[in-house]
C-alpha cells in the first residue's frame, strides 16, 4: 500500500494532468453537444415557423383558387336559363324530358369545365325534384337522401352564401374511409328571391387534401377546422370528423391577437400551432408542428451522443498516451533528482525523453558541474585568503616591540654597555631579517630556533634574565620544516603572562619527532591558566602579542589545521599554579 | 505509436472497402431479383376488379407455395389509369407503368394498336378458344392474343315480374322478344301501373351499343378505324327503336348513376336492360326479392343477324412489356387464364361472371338465385356470354359516341334518320382521321 502510494506520488503530475483533461474533454463535448442541439432546435423551430407561415400562405392560395373556380362555376349555374328551366319545369313526357335532361347535362358539362382542374362532382337539385350530377358514382349516393340531408338544410338557411361542409352521409360506399367536402349554394332568382334549387360541389376529402398534403410530413400536420371545431380535413385520417375545440380556441386566439404562432400542448403533444382563417370557407387552416417528432427527425440524438462519445474516447486515448510520454520522463527526472543527498553533488542524471526534458537534464548536469567547480574554487580561494591574511599578519611587526627594543638598546648605549647593545641590535636585525625579508612560508627547525633565541635575547635585555629559556631539540629534528614563527607566540605568552607574580621561572622548548608528527612543546612553570585541564583549543582567546599584532593561539591552531589537516594542531594543558604546557603537532616535512 | 496509427488507418480503409463491396453486391442482387419477385397491378373498382385480383393472387399462392412472387395491387380510377398509360406510352417509356393492367374492352384496341410494342404477347400462355368468342376481338390484334379476358358484360333484360303480371304479361312472354314487342309491353305496363318501362340517360348510348352488338355490328368497321355509321342497318334500326321508346313515353329519364340505380331500387321502372354487373345493385334492394327475373336481351326485329345476346362493358387483363412480364404472364395463365375454381369464388363472392367457357361448368354457375325467383341467373348469363357476337370495338368507340349523342338529340328533334347518320359519319370521318 505504502509503496503503491509512493508510486502514485511520482505519477501525481500525470494523474492530475489526465484528470483535468478528462474532465475538460467530457465537459466540453457535453456542453458543445447540448448547446449545439439547443441552438439548432431553436434555429430549426424559428425557420420552421417562418417557412410554415409561408407554406400556409401557399396553401391558402391553393384554397382560394379552388374557391374561385367553384364560385365562378356556381355563378354560371345561377345565370344559366337552361338549368333553371330544367330545375323548375314540371315532369313531361319521355321525349321532352330527355331533351331537357340532355340540355341541362350539356350546360353542366360546359360549366363543369370551370372546375375541371379539380376532381369535383357538380350536382344540381331542383324544386321539381329533378337532379343531375356530373359524376354520381361517388357523390351523392342517393338524391332523395341528399334532398333531406342537413347539408341542404344548412344551405337553405343562408341562401345567398356558398358554404363548405364536411359530408359523410351522402357518400357512396363506406363514408368513413373517404368523406366528402361539399360546397353548396341555394339557386335563387335574383329579383324575386325565389329559390328553385340547390347546387352542390362535392370533392373527396382525399382529393381536398392534395391542396396541402405535399407540405405535410411526419409531425408536421395540417388540420382544417370548420367554425364549430369539427375537423373537416386533415392529413391525419384519424382526426377527420372529430370535434377539436381546444384547437379551434387556439386558432381563434391566433387570428384575433394576430400572432405568428402559438407554442402549446395540443392533442397530447407539445406543438407549434400556426393558423389562418379562410373567410371564403369559414374554415380555420391550422398547421400543427409536433416539436418532439420534428426534432427527432432533424437531430439524431443517439447519433450525436455516440459520435461525441467516440470522440471523447479517442481524444482520451491520445491524451493518455501523449501525457503519459511527457510525464514519464519528468517522473524519471524527479526520481533521479530526489536521489541527491546533502553535499553529494556528483549525482548526475540520465538524459532522455522529449527535447524540453533533455534540455532540463543537460542544464541540471551542467549546473552540477558548475557547482562542483565552484565549490572547489571556493575552497581554494578561502585557503588562499587565509594564507594571505596570515602572511599579512606575520609581516606586521608590532611597532611597540620595535619601539621597546630600540628603547632598551638606547638605555644600553647610555649605560655604555656597547657589547650588549650591539648584540641586541644583531638579534633584532636577524629577527627582522627572518620575519620581514624571508618570504618563504616555512623554515627549518634550526632557523626557527635562531629566531626564538634572538627573540628571547631581546626580551632578556629588556626585562632581565630571571626567566631562563632552555631548548631541547632532538637531533633528527633540525632539518624538518615548520611554519614560520609557529612557536614564538607561545614563548611570548609565557614571558608576559606566566610569570606575572614571580621574578624567576623556566621556559622549556622541546622539539621531537613522533611516528608521523613533529611535536614542539613549550612548557613553563608559571602561574598557569584555569580551564586548560583538557586538551581544548577552542577557547584560547589569548591574542594580544607584543611581537606580532593580532595572532592568537587560536589562530595558530586553526592555521595548522587548515594547512595540515585535522590530526594536527595545538593542545594546551594548564591549571592555576601548575604552569602551562603547550603542544604543537606538525607533520614531518623535510623541505 | 506510429505503428498503431498505421494499423488503425489500414484497417479503416479495409473496412470501408469491404462495406462498399458488400453494398454493391446487395444492390446487384436486389435489382436482378426484382424482375421476377414483384409484379405490379393497376385496376379500378375496389370491390370488383381489385377484389378479383386479390383472390387470384391468393389462388396463385396456394398453387405455388414455394413462389416468393409478390403481387402489388394498386387501385387507381379508370380515368387515371388511361391518363397515366397514355402519358407513359407517349413518352416511349414503360418505367412508371405496371406489369399487369386492366383495360376496358371498348378502349383496348386503341392501346394495342397505338402502342404495339408496349404489350407482351400472351399467345403462348393462353388459348383464345377457351374464352367467349366476343372477348377475343377486343383483346387481340392480327391474330396475336394480348389480353386475358376477364369479366363478362353479357347483357340481359332484368324485369319486374309483379309489374308485368299487373299489366297482363308473364315473364315467359318476354323470352326472346324483339324491341317492337318490348315497346308494346312497355305501353301496357305504363297504362296499367303508371310505371315507366326503363330509364335512359341522354348522354349514354349504352342501349344503342347493346342493340347493334346483338346484330354483330359496331360504330366502326372490322378494321377498327373506319366509321361505320351511314348505311349501318343495325344502327339505323337501333336509332329508330330508341326513338320509338322515347315517343311511347315509357322512359324515365335519368342523368347519372345514382338516379339510375335509384330508379329501379325505388321501383319506378319495370325493366332494366343492361350488363350482368348490375345484379349486385338490383339485389341491394332486398325488399324486392322474388319480384325480379332476367330474360334474354331483345333483338332487333328487322335484322337477320341479331341474336338474343349482347354485351355492355367488361374488361380484360394485359401484360406490359416490362421486367417481370414472363412471371406476370405465368401468373395470369394459372389464374384468370384457366382456374375454374377461382371463377367459382369470383362469381359467388363478387358476382363476376367469367368469360372462360370452362368456368360455366362449375357448381357456382348452376346455383338457383332466390332473389330472381329461383332462376339460375348465372348459368343464363354464362350461356348468353358464349352467344355474344364478336365485334371489333376498334379505336374510337367513345369519340363516335360523343358525336352520336348529339345527333340522337337532333334525330329525336325531328331530323331525318339518314341525314342524321350521314352527318354523324361526316363528323366522325373528320374527327378520327
Amino acid at each position: 500500500m505504502r509503496s503503491f502510494l509512493d508510486k502514485l506520488k511520482f505519477h501525481g503530475l500525470f494523474i492530475k494532468m489526465f484528470m483535468v483533461t478528462l474532465v475538460s474533454i467530457v465537459t466540453v463535448s457535453l456542453l458543445t453537444s447540448i448547446v449545439m442541439i439547443q441552438m439548432s432546435e431553436r434555429l430549426f423551430m424559428n425557420t420552421f415557423s417562418i417557412t410554415n407561415s409561408k407554406i400556409i400562405s401557399q396553401i391558402q392560395t391553393n384554397f382560394e383558387s379552388f374557391n374561385y373556380s367553384v364560385v365562378t362555376a356556381s355563378n354560371n349555374v345561377l345565370q344559366n336559363g337552361e338549368i333553371k328551366g330544367f330545375l323548375t319545369k314540371p315532369d313531361m313526357d319521355s321525349l321532352s324530358s330527355l331533351q331537357s335532361y340532355y340540355l341541362a347535362s350539356q350546360q353542366m358539362k360546359k360549366i363543369h369545365s370551370n372546375v375541371a382542374a379539380y376532381p369535383v362532382t357538380m350536382t344540381i337539385s331542383g324544386v321539381n325534384k329533378k337532379t343531375h350530377s356530373t359524376d354520381s358514382s361517388y357523390w351523392p349516393s342517393s338524391t332523395e337522401m341528399l334532398r333531406n340531408s342537413i347539408l341542404t338544410v344548412n344551405t337553405l338557411i343562408y341562401p345567398k352564401k356558398l358554404i363548405y361542409q364536411l359530408d359523410t352521409e351522402n357518400v357512396a360506399g363506406s363514408s368513413h374511409d373517404d368523406p366528402a367536402i361539399v360546397a353548396s349554394r341555394a339557386l335563387m332568382e335574383r329579383t324575386s328571391a325565389n329559390q328553385y334549387g340547390v347546387l352542390y360541389f362535392a370533392i373527396k376529402e382525399s382529393d381536398f387534401k392534395r391542396f396541402y398534403a405535399s407540405f405535410t410530413s411526419n409531425g408536421n400536420d395540417v388540420v382544417i377546422l370548420d367554425h364549430s371545431g369539427v375537423v373537416v380535413s386533415s392529413n391525419r385520417q384519424d382526426l377527420i370528423g372529430n370535434k377539436e375545440l381546444d384547437l379551434l380556441g387556439y386558432a381563434k386566439d391566433i387570428e384575433e391577437q394576430k400572432q405568428d404562432y402559438k407554442d402549446v400542448n395540443v392533442l397530447g403533444n407539445s406543438s407549434l400551432v400556426l393558423s389562418k382563417y379562410l373567410p371564403e370557407y369559414n374554415f380555420y387552416l391550422v398547421n400543427l408542428i409536433n416539436k418532439q417528432e420534428v426534432l427527432s427527425e432533424m437531430v439524431d440524438f443517439k447519433m450525436v451522443a455516440l459520435i461525441s462519445f467516440a470522440i471523447v474516447i479517442v481524444a482520451l486515448f491520445i491524451v493518455f498516451i501523449i501525457s503519459r510520454r511527457l510525464t514519464k520522463s519528468l517522473t524519471m527526472l524527479a526520481k533521479q533528482m530526489s536521489g541527491i543527498t546533502a553535499n553529494a553533488f556528483d549525482n548526475y542524471i540520465e538524459v532522455s525523453g522529449s527535447f524540453e526534458i533533455k534540455q532540463l537534464g543537460h542544464a541540471y548536469n551542467y549546473m552540477l558541474d558548475e557547482l562542483n567547480d565552484y565549490i572547489k574554487k571556493l575552497i581554494q580561494t578561502q585557503k588562499d585568503q587565509r594564507n594571505a591574511e596570515l602572511s599579512a599578519l606575520q609581516m606586521q611587526i608590532n611597532p611597540h616591540f620595535l619601539y621597546n627594543t630600540l628603547a632598551s638598546i638606547k638605555i644600553l648605549v647610555q649605560q655604555g654597555n656597547k657589547e650588549k647593545a650591539a648584540a641586541t641590535i644583531n638579534s633584532l636585525i636577524s629577527l627582522l631579517q627572518n620575519t620581514v625579508s624571508n618570504i618563504s612560508e616555512t623554515i627549518t627547525v634550526s632557523q626557527e630556533l635562531v629566531n626564538l633565541k634572538n627573540y628571547v635575547y631581546i626580551n632578556h635585555v629588556r626585562y632581565g634574565e630571571q626567566f631562563v629559556v632552555n631548548y631541547f631539540v632532538a637531533d633528527n629534528c633540525y632539518g624538518y620544516h615548520v611554519p614560520k614563527l609557529i612557536i614564538q607566540p607561545f614563548i611570548e605568552n609565557a614571558f608576559f603572562h606566566a610569570f606575572q607574580e614571580r621574578k624567576d621561572g623556566y621556559i622549556y622548548v622541546l622539539i621531537s619527532s613522533e611516528e608521523d608528527a613533529l611535536v614542539c612543546e613549550v612548557v613553563d612553570n608559571g602561574v598557569g591558566m584555569a580551564g586548560y585541564d583538557q586538551q581544548n583549543p577552542a577557547h584560547s582567546s589569548i591574542s594580544s602579542s607584543h611581537f606580532f599584532s593580532g595572532i592568537g593561539i587560536r589562530n595558530v591552531h586553526d592555521r595548522i589545521k587548515l594547512l595540515y589537516g585535522e590530526e594536527y594542531g595545538v593542545s594546551i594543558v594548564s591549571d592555576i599554579g601548575e604552569g602551562t604546557r603547550v603542544k604543537i603537532r606538525l607533520p614531518l616535512h623535510k623541505s | 505509436m506510429k505503428k498503431l496509427l498505421a494499423i488503425m488507418l489500414a484497417s479503416f480503409v479495409l473496412l470501408t472497402a469491404c462495406s462498399s463491396t458488400g453494398n454493391n453486391a446487395a444492390n446487384n442482387g436486389g435489382t436482378a431479383a426484382e424482375g421476377t419477385k414483384e409484379i405490379t397491378v393497376w385496376a379500378w373498382d375496389k370491390v370488383f376488379n381489385i377484389g378479383a385480383m386479390e383472390r387470384a393472387s391468393e389462388a396463385y399462392k396456394a398453387k405455388n407455395p414455394d413462389s416468393d412472387l409478390k403481387i402489388n395491387i394498386i387501385e387507381n380510377a379508370q380515368a387515371d389509369i388511361i391518363q397515366k398509360m397514355n402519358a407513359g406510352l407517349n413518352a416511349g417509356t414503360t418505367k412508371s407503368l405496371p406489369t399487369i393492367v386492366l383495360i376496358e374492352d371498348y378502349r383496348a384496341q386503341s392501346f394495342l394498336q397505338s402502342y404495339p410494342d408496349a404489350f407482351f404477347e400472351l399467345t403462348d400462355f393462353i388459348n383464345p378458344g377457351d374464352f367467349a368468342d366476343y372477348k377475343i376481338g377486343p383483346t387481340s390484334v392480327d391474330g396475336k392474343q394480348y389480353g386475358v379476358p376477364f369479366d363478362s358484360g353479357a347483357a340481359g333484360l332484368y324485369v319486374r315480374s309483379d309489374y308485368l303480371e299487373e299489366a297482363g304479361y308473364k315473364v315467359a312472354d318476354l323470352q326472346d322478344i324483339d324491341w317492337k314487342k318490348f315497346i308494346e309491353i312497355g305501353k301496357a305496363v305504363k297504362a296499367k301501373t303508371g310505371k315507366s318501362l326503363l330509364t335512359q340517360d341522354p348522354n349514354d348510348l349504352g342501349l344503342i351499343r347493346m342493340m347493334i352488338q346483338s346484330a354483330g355490328s359496331w360504330y366502326l368497321k372490322d378494321d377498327g378505324t373506319t366509321p361505320n355509321l351511314v348505311g349501318n342497318e343495325a344502327l339505323k334500326e337501333a336509332f329508330e327503336s330508341y326513338k320509338e321508346l322515347m315517343s311511347a313515353d315509357i322512359v324515365k329519364v335519368t342523368s347519372d348513376w345514382s338516379q339510375f340505380v335509384g330508379a329501379f331500387n325505388s321501383g319506378e321502372v319495370a325493366t332494366v336492360p343492361t350488363g350482368n354487373w348490375i345484379t349486385a345493385s338490383i339485389k341491394a334492394e332486398a325488399s324486392q326479392a322474388g319480384k325480379w327475373a332476367v330474360v334474354p336481351f331483345p333483338k332487333l326485329g328487322n335484322n337477320a343477324n341479331s341474336v338474343h345476346a349482347s354485351n355492355l362493358g367488361g374488361s380484360s387483363w394485359y401484360v406490359m412489356n416490362v421486367d417481370g412480364k414472363e412471371a406476370a404472364a405465368e401468373f395470369l395463365k394459372q389464374t384468370f387464364g384457366s382456374d375454374v375454381e377461382l371463377y367459382q369464388k369470383l362469381v359467388t363472392e363478387i358476382g363476376a361472371i367469367s368469360t372462360l367457357k370452362a368456368a360455366a361448368t362449375g357448381e357456382a354457375y348452376k346455383q338457383a338465385d332466390e332473389f330472381f325467383g329461383g332462376q339460375k341467373v348465372i348459368e343464363d348469363f354464362a350461356k348468353w356470354t358464349e352467344q355474344i357476337p364478336n365485334v371489333n370495338y376498334g379505336m374510337h368507340t367513345y369519340a363516335l359516341e360523343d358525336i352520336l349523342v348529339v345527333e340522337m338529340q337532333n334525330y329525336l328533334g325531328g331530323k331525318d334518320i339518314d341525314k342524321v347518320l350521314s352527318d354523324a359519319q361526316a363528323q366522325a370521318e373528320t374527327q378520327v382521321k
